[in-house]
């Protein structure tokens, strides 16, 4: 259960404040996969975010009892001067991971980002595909109540793409997902429910089509 | 299902993951930058013996001159850089607080940390050379000296922190520090005694808290030199009211350090 209670989200501005949300409270239920749909520069990525306690509402709060993964989008949280290994044994670190896990999750992420010899190489040698692939894999390899992610499907040739989504697919077996992009497809295809973040405020839709729907309503 | 972890355990993953992070970027900016690290203080102390020889004549200290800066410069450097490395920190590990376990303070602990790790190795380096070549490096009270170097971390860790808040914000307070560390180097007794200069010359200099530290740090190191110029309660004052400012910055600007 993810709970916002009076939240309150604004970025100060040169013409004044700019809400995302404005006093707004409800309840996300927890065994859903959540699709978030809004037109660019509503506040999706700021909203996800805020569950993953990296941003904070200026009033009100969110709580939750789930484990929210970082936010997995294009910008990747790694360090760029250090290699992909480097990084990946860095974020297990952080996680609390002994050794043995450290090394069974390298190998993984390395067989699944399909870096070959990039694995070994300086961050910002890469792509930002390959960042992704990076960021993606090594998510996978935790496990979170929820996995927060930006639009990060998106990214990729058409192959790994394939292998991610059936990657993800299995994953949210066990675990669920919170997911922001503006491929319908996907989000029809994975999420259950949907929200729509418009002008300071969240619609809630119980089914992710009829979110789609609302949201097809907002663009025209 | 993660299992939940008590604070203070992820409060030290973090710190594992940071510390092994910061010295592997460290060591791996190019080989040179692994040599200047150790090699400055020696290029230092080199300089000031040559200076003062230029200047004085071969010495007539009672103690040895080049041990003596050995040990000021060790703590000075220390000092320094423990606040200057921690002062970019936080920009420097924006990427890092995707992760919410890692907090801005983290990174500035860490960074505190390398810093004395690095000091305990030059440290190690000065006393094989002393022994090797049968330098005087006879310590009149070893628990003060220790002491003194422990409270010096403190000091340096409350001060960062205050610059490090600051810089966040103010970005040319970052720009000042160089010149700040120039004018302490010659203002904090590193490369004499206090006790060499006038008396009205030391009342203004002992109002610079480093100056206080380096007096402590080299009177109980040398059986001829004594602390009676070092006012404990002005550089405890110091210590607390960084510590205090320094964290209630902290607290208050968290949240926008967060996401700079």
């Amino acid at each position: 259960m993810i709970k916002l209670d009076r939240v309150t989200k604004y970025f100060r501005t040169k013409t004044g404040k700019k809400y995302i949300l404005k006093d707004v409270s409800m309840v996300l239920p927890s065994d859903k996969n959540i699709g978030i749909l809004g037109r660019n520069g509503t506040g999706k990525s700021t909203i996800m975010r805020m569950l993953g306690q990296i941003e904070f509402p200026n009033r009100g709060k969110i709580t939750s009892d789930k484990s929210f993964s970082w936010p997995l989008g294009l910008s990747g949280g790694f360090v760029g001067n250090m290699t992909g290994r480097a990084n990946v044994k860095f974020v297990c670190r952080l996680y609390g991971k002994s050794k043995k896990e450290i090394d069974e999750i390298i190998n993984y992420v390395k067989d699944f980002s399909e870096l070959n010899d990039y694995f070994d190489m300086p961050i910002k040698t890469y792509s930002s595909g390959m960042k992704s692939r990076l960021s993606f894999g090594l998510s996978l390899s935790f496990d979170f109540d929820y996995l927060l992610i930006d639009e990060t499907l998106s990214v990729g040739d058409a192959n790994f793409r394939k292998k991610s989504k059936m990657a993800l697919m299995k994953k949210i077996e066990n675990c669920h997902i919170l997911l922001v992009s503006h491929d319908m497809g996907t989000l029809r295809d994975i999420c259950d429910v949907g929200i729509v973040v418009n002008n300071g405020k969240i619609h809630y839709f119980d089914d992710i089509n009829r979110a789609i729907d609302e949201y097809a309503s907002i663009n025209k | 299902m993660i299992s939940k972890r008590s604070s203070f355990k992820i409060f030290l993953a973090v710190q594992h993951a940071l510390f092994l992070r910061e010295l592997s970027m460290r060591f791996s900016s190019g080989r040179m930058g692994m040599f200047w690290t150790f090699f400055e203080p020696f290029f230092q102390i080199f300089i000031f013996v040559l200076i003062k020889i230029a200047l004085f004549g071969s010495s007539e200290n009672s103690f040895d001159f080049a041990v003596f800066l050995a040990l000021n410069f060790t703590a000075f450097n220390m000092f320094k850089n423990i606040v200057i490395k921690s002062t970019a920190s936080f920009k420097a590990n924006k990427a890092l607080f995707l992760y919410k376990q890692v907090k801005p303070i983290d990174t500035i602990i860490a960074r505190t940390m390398v810093e004395v790790f690095i000091t305990s190795i030059i440290i190690l380096i000065f006393l094989f050379l002393g022994f090797y070549f049968n330098f005087d490096i006879h310590v009149k009270d070893l628990s003060m000296v220790s002491l003194g170097f422990l409270w010096l971390i403190i000091f340096a860790f409350a001060f960062a922190l205050v610059v490090a808040v600051v810089n966040a914000f103010i970005d040319s307070i970052g720009k000042l520090l160089g010149f700040l560390m120039t004018g302490l180097m010659f203002s904090s007794a590193v490369f004499y005694s206090m006790n060499r200069l006038p008396i009205e010359v030391q009342n203004w200099l002992m109002y610079n808290p480093v100056a206080n530290f380096m007096e402590m740090i080299h009177s109980y190191y040398f059986e001829s030199l004594d602390d009676k110029l070092v006012s404990y309660n002005y550089i405890f004052l110091w210590t607390i009211i960084s510590l205090y400012i320094g964290l209630w910055l902290y607290i208050k600007l968290e949240k926008r350090i967060i996401s700079i």
